[in-house]
């Protein structure tokens, strides 16, 4: 974070914390200032970058060197994906750290895995893309030295405490049923995408209350396995836990900053043994844990296939490994929201209204309370590609005409799928790459 | 001063030729458009397939809604209560910040 820093435009404004370090504008304190940096010397000016910045944070003339201006940079990471030229990096490189930790042999190094990383990481190691992985890597990882821990059960833990809350709001508003809690606005939307957070407090703090305030699934694993897992699956005290998430996403990276995210610390005081430590240490991206493994001398591909029987906290559900894709919280939401609503499981479980890549898809669903037998619709809509799609939405809300109660927003085109931290281009590094192996020469 | 004529020189093409050009014209641009649609239709192909690969992992797996989760299920019954619940809110729930407001 002090490399971070130090590489800083001299003409910025800065504050100083008690302790003489610098804060930018819009950053809290201990936050990760910068993920995504644009190498000078790479960079050819040719504007992609731009085209694909949901925020308009790139700078910088056609044809000179551009920049990333860290204040309105959410860390998507969709213009490191799309760059032809591999110009933009990830400057914040945990790779050799958390080799460190797993040679500490007091440390239980866990994973929180990502449903999106599963399906990606092969095409670091020539397979395939869109080839599931979840054995080899489960087996790679264990070859490694991890504890294996699977997002996927956060995933469906996030349905259980967002979907409550949901319901909550429904059963409040429309149906006029009394509330124990403190709610947010309808409609709700989903919080599990770091950047479009980031996005929403940035731009549009107005509508901070309708965000869930359910953690992402990452940051409500990372704060179980340093209270529930401590204490009740491996006996360990919570500073012996290490916990390495891998995500898909380089916004993640941040969130996992945010000095608000360490519960579990505070969990801990309040039992009366007092800590200091954040409920997720490390992200590292897609790209990250290859490049671990080959640092490691392990071959992915050739990895024997591991099943994690037995272990709850990698224990998932198709409703949680379907959260990588746009659509997919929102379907897994339904599928609960059904049957709490209802007291029935839905007959089909794929809800092909909320599947694809159209830009804003919605969809409408009837559902009949057991209890009162009231018919109430549920009216949902799904939006990736931030930068394209999300402000006629947000227009209609702060108009108040919004027809929708429950939203899923993604950043990324696709979902997490194709995050920032995603393989870059599986069919070649980048554009340029592609081009230059199909000529005659190559 | 004698006078100056100009006099054009025929440039012939013949039908044969014409045709010849036209042919290296067009598949010079028709490999142009087939290359740069070829790396735009390759650069959302990667995302259909990787999507395509976590609804199979939802096809294939035993279980596929979320509330039937045993080890959730545990996790609540040993820990958490119920999803909402004080301690869920202390641990699973989080508040949000208004950037603009920090300088």
């Amino acid at each position: 974070m002090e490399k971070c820093l130090r590489t800083m435009e001299p003409n910025r404004r800065f504050k100083l914390t008690d302790k003489g370090e610098r804060i930018l504008k819009g950053l809290q304190e201990k936050e990760i200032a910068k993920v995504i940096v644009i190498e000078e010397d790479k960079c050819k000016g040719c504007d992609s970058c731009k085209s694909f910045c949901p925020t308009g944070a790139i700078s910088g003339k056609y044809g000179a060197a551009h920049r990333i201006e860290t204040e309105k940079c959410i860390a998507c990471g969709q213009c490191l994906v799309n760059c032809p030229f591999g110009a933009p990096g990830d400057v914040v490189d945990p790779v050799d750290h958390v080799i460190d930790k797993l040679r500490n042999k007091q440390l239980t190094v866990v994973t929180t895995i990502a449903p999106s990383v599963r399906v990606a990481i092969g095409e670091e190691f020539g397979l395939e893309p869109g080839s599931l992985e979840t054995k080899r890597m489960y087996g790679a990882l264990k070859k490694a030295g991890f504890v294996i821990g699977d997002t996927n059960y956060a995933a469906d833990l996030t349905i259980m405490e967002e979907g409550s809350e949901l319901i909550e709001k429904i059963s409040h508003y429309m149906l006029k049923e009394e509330s124990h809690i403190h709610l947010g606005a309808l409609p709700q939307f989903t919080s599990c995408c770091p950047a479009w957070v980031r996005y929403i407090e940035l731009n549009y703090p107005q509508l901070i209350p309708n965000l869930s305030s359910a953690k992402s699934p990452m940051m409500m694993h990372g704060s179980l396995m340093k209270t529930y897992g401590a204490s009740h699956l491996w006996e360990k005290r919570p500073e012996d836990i290490f916990v390495v998430a891998v995500m898909p996403c380089t916004a993640k990276k941040f969130e996992a900053s945010r000095p608000e995210f360490s519960n579990a610390a505070a969990y801990w005081a309040s039992k009366g043994t007092a800590g200091n430590y954040p409920d997720v240490d490390v992200v590292l991206t897609t790209r990250d844990l290859a490049r671990l493994f080959k640092k490691l001398g392990i071959n992915l591909a050739k990895t024997p296939e591991f099943e994690d029987a037995d272990n709850p906290m990698s224990a998932y559900t198709g409703a949680g490994t379907i959260f990588g894709n746009t659509g997919g919280v929102m379907e897994a939401a339904l599928r609960t929201a059904f049957f709490v609503i209802c007291g029935k499981e839905l007959d089909v479980l794929e809800f092909t209204p909320v599947r694809g890549l159209k830009g804003v898809k919605s969809a409408e669903v009837t559902l009949k309370q057991a209890k009162t037998g009231r018919e109430l619709t549920l009216k949902v809509a799904v939006v990736h590609g931030v930068k394209e799609n999300i402000k006629p939405v947000l227009d209609e809300i702060i108009a108040g005409k919004s027809p929708y109660h429950f939203i899923e927003v993604m950043n990324c085109p696709g979902g997490c799928v194709n995050g920032g931290g995603q393989p870059i281009n599986p069919m070649g590094t980048s554009w340029t790459e592609k081009f230059r192996a199909l000529l005659p020469w190559n | 001063m004698a006078e100056y004529e100009y006099i054009e020189q025929k440039t012939e093409v013949s039908r044969r030729a014409f045709l010849g050009i036209l042919g290296a014209a067009g598949a010079i641009l028709w490999s142009g458009i087939y290359i740069t649609t070829d790396i735009f239709q390759d650069r959302n192909k990667y995302i259909k397939m990787r999507a395509k690969g976590l609804y199979k992992d939802d096809t294939i797996s035993k279980i596929r809604q979320s509330h039937n989760n045993h080890a959730v299920a545990a996790m609540y019954k040993e820990f958490a209560q119920k999803p909402l619940s004080p301690l869920a809110e202390k641990l699973f729930h989080t508040h949000y910040i208004d950037r603009t407001k920090l300088s």
